[in-house]
């Protein structure tokens, strides 16, 4: 699985977990901004970021096995990409830079998303003026994110414990009819949810 | 003693044209508790969506359906809504915010409450259902009978009259029944449940309507229904265990 | 697909976040002004949907395995605007939670999946549909329009990274291209494999579509259209139009001159670096492109005549 979705550490207490949410999210924004913006910043500059990073996450009390562990699992996409910047005149320079700035960035938002209940920085998105229609989705799209991979999960086993799939190709065909079904259900799950709000007299 | 609730001649058809309820009938008094049992297709979650005026889809027609006095229709929709909770068979169906304290709001949100109102209301909802502190859980890390009781604080929280509840202890544990099961004992409303537990039924309601194939069947003092063997199983039920060495409620 | 932080440079991140909003802006109207009040919770659920259905592995071969993106499928399911919404939620969700995709380059990501891929692929589909009736052309339709979307938003992808100075076009063009031709068979299989099964399950979901895909006001189309169009404008264009040397020749030969100084935006396209066989891999990754997009074409008629059986099909 690509992601570690439990948000298990959201909601320790530190310094940096009583920090109101917006204020994070725009010290976030204005940590990543530099890095990718500054075009003059040298090996200090990166070095002295990287240090504030380190300090803000031991503050945090987050595991700092766990925040590395998130951070490698990202790298190799990072990574990946840039080896594609090697091919070009300085791309040696290019490269280091381009894995830097992205590590230091991925870095902030690991810190950030550790240290923030996706709750409040949807209240904070909702006070940044954005839309009512996307805060309503994205709080319904978090609430029932867990619901659905742990439906597709089950689904999945029960139809890889049921199907004696020919090869691949069958297995792909047993995994669609699970996307399918989950679609389906996700479908009705979302009726249903109409007529809970409704019911408390959703306007 | 005027009736709370009264359904005259309920019918109902799902899309496929199946025929979900048959002409159903009956009244409900202030600050009973009434079970509504019957096998499982009988419509009883159908007739309870009807209640608070979910179903049907488009309100219009003759008035089978009238809530203290009052015809269910788009007029009174609002009013019927904020006198009616009704709890849902899947809690993660009905708690759909983020936190435990945005959830327990949303009902007093809608009803035009202030910011310290609708604080106030929580606080002393989720008190009262046993969740002091839990507001900002987030409800994926429930278990399943706190779920229940956040969505039950979530009804609380709009001061109904009328709780309806659509098999309230069905996936919990024992200790959660009991726990709801008590806590259901100490609300002061009327109640109507639909539920497959006959023991809640027993112990909670001292009227009892039984519902097959969209008709009522049977209604009638919990005990004497429900110590009736044969008309227990012709309807897909039995008669629970608690029975066969009590009586009267 | 997801571009990390730190890749695009200002100008790039301004520009497509710019698209972006104005793209979901645009859907958001659409929505509200189209949308039933009883599907509005359907948005928030299609998003999680759509980040559940992600995280499902479809083995290839070793320890690769195939992953649904899903741009196409939910505007198949819900429409243009629509999958704008679900899908721009499920980008934010993914950086915000997860980091994955940075923050500066929530524009583009949003650009390259949720217009480039969402819109431009259900632009794809419907043009398909209208040539191919029933549950075939919509499975036919689906799958090529998910293959097209998928190599089409890898192509913006790689016009971004190269406008940034961050990867030549020369190596970003074939690797991101040639990459996602492979990939986008795997979207194009999974989307018909979805498609299928929800048509088998409950196919008024699909039905349904129909009469609401034609009510998209023009108004709507048009903007769509541009968004799209400027972005092809500004990251594939200048580079699409640079590559063809022999054609410079020619251009001088009749007196016209280059034609990368019509394109102000362009700050330095790497051209005269020549890498030895590099600069034929662009030429040779755009006619693999060509070919394959007949050859997924006709794979994807076949695929759909093999996984609907000929009496379900109207």
């Amino acid at each position: 699985m690509r992601h570690d979705f439990l948000d298990r550490y959201g909601r320790l207490d530190s310094p940096v977990h009583r920090l109101p949410a917006g204020l994070k999210l725009v010290i976030a924004l204005v940590i990543i901004l530099t890095v990718v913006l500054l075009t003059g910043l040298t090996v200090w500059g990166f070095a002295a970021l990287a240090g504030l990073l380190a300090v803000v996450a031991l503050a945090s009390r987050v595991p700092l096995g766990f925040l590395a562990r998130r951070l490698l699992l990202l790298e190799p996409f990072v990574v990946g990409v840039a080896v594609l910047a090697l091919l070009q005149p300085d791309g040696d320079r290019i490269f280091l830079l381009i894995v830097t700035k992205s590590t230091l960035c991925l870095f902030t938002m690991v810190l950030l998303s550790n240290t923030t209940p996706f709750a409040e920085l949807l209240v904070a998105l909702r006070r940044a003026r954005l839309p009512a229609l996307l805060i309503t989705t994205l709080a319904l799209m978090y609430r029932y994110l867990f619901v659905l991979v742990d439906e597709a999960e089950r689904m999945r086993r029960a139809r890889a414990c049921r199907t004696f799939a020919k090869g691949r190709f069958g297995l792909w065909k047993v995994l669609g009819t699970v996307v399918g079904q989950l679609f389906v259900r996700s479908a009705e799950r979302a009726e249903r949810i109409y007529a809970a709000m409704c019911a408390r007299g959703w306007k | 003693m005027s009736a709370v609730v009264e359904v005259k001649d309920l019918r109902y058809r799902y899309h496929d044209g199946a025929e979900a309820l048959r002409g159903v009938s009956f009244a409900i008094a202030e600050n009973e508790c009434v079970g509504l049992i019957g096998p499982n297709g009988a419509g009883k979650s159908t007739l309870l969506l009807h209640l608070n005026g979910i179903l049907p889809e488009q309100l219009e027609g003759a008035p089978t359906l009238s809530v203290f006095g009052e015809p269910v229709n788009r007029a009174t929709l609002d009013r019927v809504r904020s006198a009616v909770g009704l709890l849902f068979q899947d809690a993660d169906d009905q708690l759909f915010c983020p936190t435990v304290f945005d959830d327990v709001a949303f009902g007093p949100q809608q009803f035009g409450l202030n910011e310290s109102a609708v604080a106030a209301k929580v606080r002393a909802a989720l008190a009262q259902v046993g969740l002091d502190g839990f507001e900002k859980r987030s409800p994926h890390h429930l278990s399943r009978g706190e779920k229940r009781r956040v969505c039950l604080a979530g009804l609380l929280a709009c001061d109904p009259r009328v709780l309806v509840l659509d098999e309230p202890t069905s996936d919990l544990d024992p200790r959660g029944k009991r726990e709801l099961k008590a806590l259901l004992r100490q609300i002061a409303a009327t109640k109507i449940i639909a539920t497959h537990d006959l023991e809640l039924v027993v112990e909670l309601c001292s009227r009892v309507l039984v519902l097959d194939r969209g008709v009522i069947v049977a209604e009638g003092p919990t005990v004497s229904i429900l110590s009736n063997e044969r008309l227990m199983l012709d309807h897909g039920l039995e008669r629970p265990h608690i029975l066969q060495h009590r009586h009267p409620h | 697909m997801h571009i990390p932080d730190g890749f695009l440079d200002a100008k790039t991140a301004v520009a497509t976040g710019a698209l972006a909003a104005g793209g979901v802006g645009v859907a958001l109207r659409q929505v509200r002004r189209q949308l039933p009040r009883r599907k509005i919770p359907l948005l928030g659920l299609a998003a999680a949907f759509v980040f559940a259905a992600q995280m499902l592995n479809f083995p290839v071969a070793g320890g690769t395995s195939g992953h649904l993106i899903g741009g196409v499928l939910t505007a198949v399911l819900l429409g243009p605007g629509a999958a704008v919404i679900v899908l721009a939620s499920v980008l934010i969700v993914q950086c915000l939670l997860f980091a994955d995709g940075g923050l500066t380059a929530l524009g583009a990501n949003i650009f390259n999946m949720g217009l480039i891929g969402g819109v431009g692929g259900y632009a794809i589909y419907r043009a398909v549909r209208k040539a191919f009736a029933g549950t075939r052309g919509v499975v036919m339709a689906a799958a090529f329009a998910a293959w097209c979307s998928t190599v089409a938003a890898s192509i913006v992808c790689a016009g971004e990274l190269a406008l940034s100075g961050t990867v030549a076009w020369r190596v970003a063009f074939p690797a991101m291209a040639n990459v996602h031709m492979l990939v986008g068979i795997g979207e194009a299989l999974i989307t018909a494999l979805v498609v299928v099964a929800v048509a088998r399950a409950r196919p008024e979901l699909l039905d349904g579509r129909a009469g609401e895909d034609a009510a998209l006001g023009y108004g709507t189309v048009f903007v769509f259209g541009l968004l799209i169009s400027c972005g092809l404008a500004l990251f594939v264009a200048p580079f699409a139009c640079s590559w063809p040397d022999g054609l410079d020749r020619v251009a001088q030969r009749l007196g016209f001159e280059s034609r990368a100084a019509s394109a102000p935006l362009v700050h330095s396209p790497i051209r005269d670096y020549q890498l030895p066989g590099v600069s034929s891999a662009a030429v040779a990754t755009a006619l693999a492109g060509l070919i394959g997009t007949v050859v997924v074409f006709a794979l994807a008629f076949l695929l759909a005549r093999w996984l609907v059986p000929k009496t379900s099909s109207d």
